[in-house]
This record gives C-alpha cells, structure tokens and sequence, in this order.
C-alpha cells in the first residue's frame, strides 16, 4: 500500500501542530465558538451528545496492521478502548477530550495517518471497492487513483469551504462494491471499445433527506485528466452550488436544478480551459503510484492451495464460515476473508482495543501485514493462503470474530443512533440487539440467503436505509421514537431507492415486522431468487398486507 | 483596519474599493479601475473585465462562503496579475489557503492579530495542488 515519503509526512506533522493552534486558541477565547466548530469539523471532530467524537481517516479503507495497533493504543489511551467503523470505511471514537484531541493527532501520525477533511463542507476520504487489486472480478485495480484523488483532494485550498460536504467513490469491478452511485462523484474504470481503460463519471448521486442516484457527466475520461475533470466539477459546484439552505446544498440539488445536461455543459466548459494543463497527470506519475500497490510476494498455486475436506469434515462451521464470509480471489490458491464486526455483543462496527490488536496480528501472521476497512462496517484480510484458513479461522473463533453471517440479515449496517449521535432522532443500537436476539437462527438466516439491512436514525441517513434491501430509518413523532420501513433498495449495479413500506412502527414492533416482511418472501420467492428480486418482482402489495392488515392498505 | 499585503503588514496602500462590480459596469470610464465584488456577481462577466481593473476586492459575506476562492483561483488563471484583496470576514485561518489560490492582500476582521495571520502563511509548507505560489507537488510543476 501507499506509504508517507518526507513531503507527506511534513504536510501531516504541520497539519497537527496547526490545528493544536488553533484548539489553544479556541480555549483561550480567541476564535468564536461557531469559526472553531468549522475548523474542528475539517479536523474530524464533532462535539456529540455525551462527548466529542473524533473520526480518522482510513483512506480507502486500507491499514497497515501498525495502524491498527495504533488505533487499539488510541483507544485504551483516549477513549474507552474500543473504536468503530463507519461507512466512510473510516474510524470513530467517541469519547475523546477536546483538549486531547491534538495529541492523539500527532499519535496517528507517527503512523502515516490524519483526521484530515473526515468531516465538514469539504472533500471526504474517498472509498472505494475493499476488494480492490484482490478480486476475480476485477477489471483494474482502484487504488492508485483513489491515492491520487487523495493526494489532490488533502488540503485542497480552492475547496475547503464548499456548500457542503463532498463524497467520491471509485469502483473497478464488474460488481459494483463502493456504492458509487450515490455517492457526490461515482467513478468507474472500465475499457472501451478500442481497449483503452478510462473512467465513467457519474455526479449527484447521495442519500441524505433527498435520495438520488448519480447521473452520467461524462461516459469516457481518459486517466490522465481526471484530475483535471475533478477540478471542473468541483470548480462549477462551489461556485454554484446552494448555500442558502444547508438541505439543498449537495450537488445533486444543482445537478437537478439545472438538469444534466446544462450542467455537463458547465463541467465541459470549466474543464476545456484546464485539461491538458498542470493537472494533467504525467505516465510516469501513475507508474509510481501503481508501484506502491503490487501484489505481494504470493506463494505459488501449488505451495497455497489445500484441499479443505479435511478441515470442513472436522470443523463443519468451519466449511459454513469458509461458504459464508470468504470470496473468490484473482491469485489462485488464495481467498478473501471477510472479518465480520457484527456478533451478538458489540454494536454492528464496533471493536475493542483486544480485537484491533488481535486482527493485527492476524494480518501480520497471514495477510501480509495489510488489511481493509469496508463501507458494510466489517474488516477484510485480504491475502490468505488456502492452506492457512483453518488456523485464521481457529484464531479468529478466540477473538469472537467468526461469526459466518457475511451477507446475512444480521450483518447489518447501523449508524450509532441517539445513543451517541446529537443529529439523531431515534436509538438504532437497540434495534440492532433485538434483531439479534429474535434471528438468532443462523440457518434460517443462511435460509433466507442475501439480505442487506440498513439503519439510519436519522433522515441523513449514515446507515444508508434508502439502499438498504430492507431499510429502517428511526424518526421522532409525538415525543416517541417511531421506525419507518423501506424495501427494495440497493447500491449494486443497478441501483435502486427503497419505497417507503407504509405508517410508522413502534420500536418493540421493528423485530415482528420484520419477521413479517421475511415470511412473505419466504411464501412467496421463486427457486433461487433472492429477497431482492421478489420484492422487485411481487411489488409491496403482499407486504404491505401482511405487515399492516388487508383493511388498511389503502391507509398506508 | 490592518491590511496584509504581499506577506507583509502594509501601511500605505489603496483604500478598498466601495464601488461594486455590477454598479460599474454600468458607469464606464468614470468607475475607476478597483472594484468590490462577491460571489454573487457574474464571473465570466468579471473575468472579461479584469484587464481594466487594477485592483478586484473579493467580499466574504461570512467565512464559510468559499465562491471567493475559486473566483481568485479563475482570476489568477487567467493571466490576472493585479492585486486581489479580500474582504469581509477574513481571519488567520483562511489567509494560507487565499495566499495559495492567489489572493495578495487582506483586509483582516477587526479582532485579528496581525504577526499572528502572518505567522499562519505557509503554516503547512507543501501541498498537493498546484498553487497560485507555485510551490505544487514536483511532477505538477
């Protein structure tokens, strides 16, 4: 992976002791309460219900097994030792001091890592595909060109005060595995006809209180000038984009505003006047990018493989675990696992300082010292042998980390909810320990195969609800905490929005309906179709019936 | 009001314009060769005027209104080479960031410390972009 040289580990280092300024300063009665709340946001952090959440930067998604350890040290260290994962594929704590918040900056970057624009009106960690440079489905490797856009993105002085916050997301897979289509710029690398790989450029997608998918700006951009084309569309964006009213100031508002095609027209404008330019990025820069992600010294096919019938017929979890949260990887005899941080105990994305230093370990011992971040809130090892997955999966058992539910029902993603989170309407946490303790048949999840949950316990919707398969989004009606449910929603390649089901649940209601919702698929679903498909396919007339009574339909 | 020009506390210089760029462009001749805009004006209406104006103040309305950055980083790219001043609700912590995007003088809000917003130019000394100062990262250069 990426690693610092002097220049970026000076930016880092000056970084930290500007914004120790800045909190002196802050503390001292020198910069309005409303200025520092702007320049601690660009820092990360956030003042919450209980405490100050501090969110770190993981650049798409992926750490050196140090960095974990940092992050376990941050966490006894700062916090309450343990720290979560969000769907930005970033790091959360939440209960720093405000005034300790410097020293744990310069803590990370000892370690090559920031807080860097993981909040506020600015350009966010970009995300990508946790499969990247390993998946068979691969079409080109994401990383070097999520390195570049962070590089250009960190700091950037013509975009640091945006109308609001910006979010960009690359994908380079068959499989569309970073949600990229609802993300403020989607990328997508592909080749064309003549066999020269470029990105398609999507722009407006995004969740939030107005759910839209992301609207082609331009088909085919050759790499060279992506930076260049970013620079244009961030250019008309901060420009013209609505600061007016803080909910129409995303740049899907512009984008429909204007209509696409107005809007590639300014893009296009802006951008003949920069391309070929100081942007333009030299060969002989993407080759020294490209050099920092070459695959690791694997070992040959023969040396990798083994044949595991042996392993499934002694540990038959084992073979369930290995079907369940292990994929296909590109370098024969390997597989992907998927680390699961969604067990019964801890809240969906948390992981304690044991578990932090646990996987690190793991990595180290297995995984080339290397692993990811997902924006499903679960980690990924993503290099290991065939012939080492029993001892993973054996060590992995002691860390309470092998839960087989990858996929499932229960690996569901949940933003912290009311319990930590001061935007939030309604607790989330709760809902996500009683799902578990009502579904906690594992083969009747196995059963039920595919089912992506998704819970925001706000409308600005961190859980992502709207592409939620089943989406729960928390609201406040008459002084009580109420859940509204969506079905039908997906980040996948052909991107949908959920449809609101009907009237608000109770909250002791949210596992019965629930239960409702997937017993009608089970009566209803073809041979091999998934929830998904059947509800595309039956529409919301048998659910709704099922869920709020054949008398009310019409009500909801 | 204390006024930063060229890296340096500037003790004689030109009043900020008062009149507004869509007000002079009405006035012709007699409207002088500075003007005060912000984002609200039209900026390629601005950019096709820059070659009459020696000096273009740029008003921030509040701090975290940034159309004043891309509006200098424009300017700049364009071949402008007068001054840039910028206006309103300027402080320490955004005077690196309009140095970087090409503005050269500042009319700094009134509890600003002046040898405290100079120490803050080039508070980070690298970056990943290319600037108005050309100090961008080596293969942009």
């Amino acid at each position: 992976m990426y690693a610092y040289n002097q220049f970026d580990q000076t930016l880092v280092d000056q970084r930290v002791e500007q914004y120790r300024d800045q909190t002196r300063r802050y503390l001292a009665g020198e910069i309005p309460e409303d200025e520092f709340r702007v320049l601690r946001l660009m820092n990360g952090l956030y003042i919450q219900r209980l405490a100050p959440m501090l969110r770190v930067a993981i650049p798409y998604g992926l750490m050196k097994s140090q960095q974990l350890r940092a992050l376990a040290q941050i966490s006894r260290t700062y916090d309450k030792g343990y720290g979560h994962f969000t769907t930005r594929q970033n790091m959360q704590f939440n209960w720093p001091t405000l005034e300790s918040v410097p020293d744990i900056l310069a803590d990370l970057a000892k370690v090559q890592m920031h807080a860097i624009q993981t909040s506020g009106a600015c350009i966010r960690n970009t995300t990508t595909d946790p499969f990247a440079g390993v998946s068979a489905d691969e079409i080109e490797d994401t990383r070097p060109w999520c390195e570049l856009i962070r590089q250009w993105s960190t700091l950037h002085p013509e975009f640091a005060y945006l109308p609001r916050k910006f979010k960009i997301a690359v994908s380079g897979s068959s499989s569309d595995r970073a949600a990229s289509q609802v993300h403020d710029i989607g990328l997508h690398l592909y080749h064309n006809d003549l066999g020269e790989m470029g990105f398609e450029v999507l722009v407006g997608g995004g969740l939030g209180r107005t759910p839209v998918i992301g609207k082609t700006v331009r088909q085919f951009l050759e790499p060279q000038e992506l930076l260049s084309y970013l620079d244009a569309i961030l250019r008309v964006y901060n420009l013209n984009g609505r600061r007016d009213n803080k909910y129409k100031a995303r740049i899907k508002i512009l984008v429909n505003a204007l209509g696409i095609e107005a809007f590639t027209e300014m893009v296009e404008t802006e951008w003949q006047r920069s391309k070929g330019k100081e942007l333009r990025l030299p060969q002989t820069e993407i080759e020294r990018i490209k050099g920092f992600f070459k695959a690791p010294p694997y070992l040959s096919a023969a040396h990798a493989s083994l044949d595991l019938k042996a392993g499934f017929a002694e540990y038959p979890q084992f073979e369930t675990w290995y079907r369940q949260n292990t994929r296909d990887h590109k370098q024969p005899g390997y597989r992907i696992v998927v680390v699961g941080l969604k067990n019964q105990l801890q809240a969906p994305g948390d992981v304690s300082h044991q578990q932090m230093d646990g996987i690190a370990a793991l990595a180290d011992e297995f995984s080339f010292g290397e692993l990811r971040s997902t924006h499903d809130q679960n980690l990924v090892l993503a290099d290991i042998a065939q012939r080492d997955l029993l001892a993973l999966w054996l060590k992995l058992q002691n860390l309470g980390m092998a839960r087989a539910n990858v996929g499932t029902l229960t690996d569901m993603i949940n933003c912290p909810g009311l319990d930590f989170c001061s935007l939030a309407n309604a607790e989330t946490l709760i809902l996500s320990r009683q799902i578990n303790e009502t579904f906690d048949d594992m083969d009747y999840q196995y059963e039920l195969g595919e089912i992506q949950l998704k819970i925001s316990g706000c409308i600005n919707a961190c859980g992502h609800h709207h592409v939620g398969h089943i989406g729960i989004l928390g609201v406040e009606k008459g002084g009580k905490q109420v859940y509204q449910f969506t079905l039908g929603g997906s980040a996948a390649n052909h991107a949908s929005l959920g449809k609101t089901l009907g009237r608000s649940i109770e909250q002791d209601q949210v596992v019965v309906v629930i239960g409702q919702i997937l017993d009608v698929y089970v009566q209803l679903r073809n041979i091999d179709e998934t929830f998904l498909q059947t509800v595309h396919r039956v529409g919301f007339a048998p659910f709704k019936e099922r869920v709020y009574g054949p008398h009310q339909r019409s009500a909801a | 009001m204390a006024l930063i020009k060229d890296q340096q506390l500037s003790l004689s210089h030109t009043t900020t314009p008062e009149i507004r760029f869509s007000d002079w462009l009405t006035e012709g001749e007699t409207g002088g060769d500075s003007v005060l805009t912000n984002g609200e004006d039209d900026l390629s209406s601005l950019l096709a005027n820059a070659h009459k104006l020696a000096m273009i103040a740029i008003e921030f309305q509040t701090f975290a209104d940034g159309r004043g950055f891309s509006m200098a980083r424009r300017l700049r790219a364009d071949g402008y080479r007068g001054e840039i001043r910028a206006v309103g609700d300027v402080a320490m912590d955004r005077i690196d960031f309009m140095c970087r995007v090409g503005f050269n003088s500042f009319e700094l809000r009134d509890d600003q410390d002046v040898d405290q917003a100079l120490s803050k130019i080039g508070e980070v000394s690298v970056h990943f972009q290319p600037s108005a100062d050309g100090k961008g990262p080596a293969y942009m250069v």
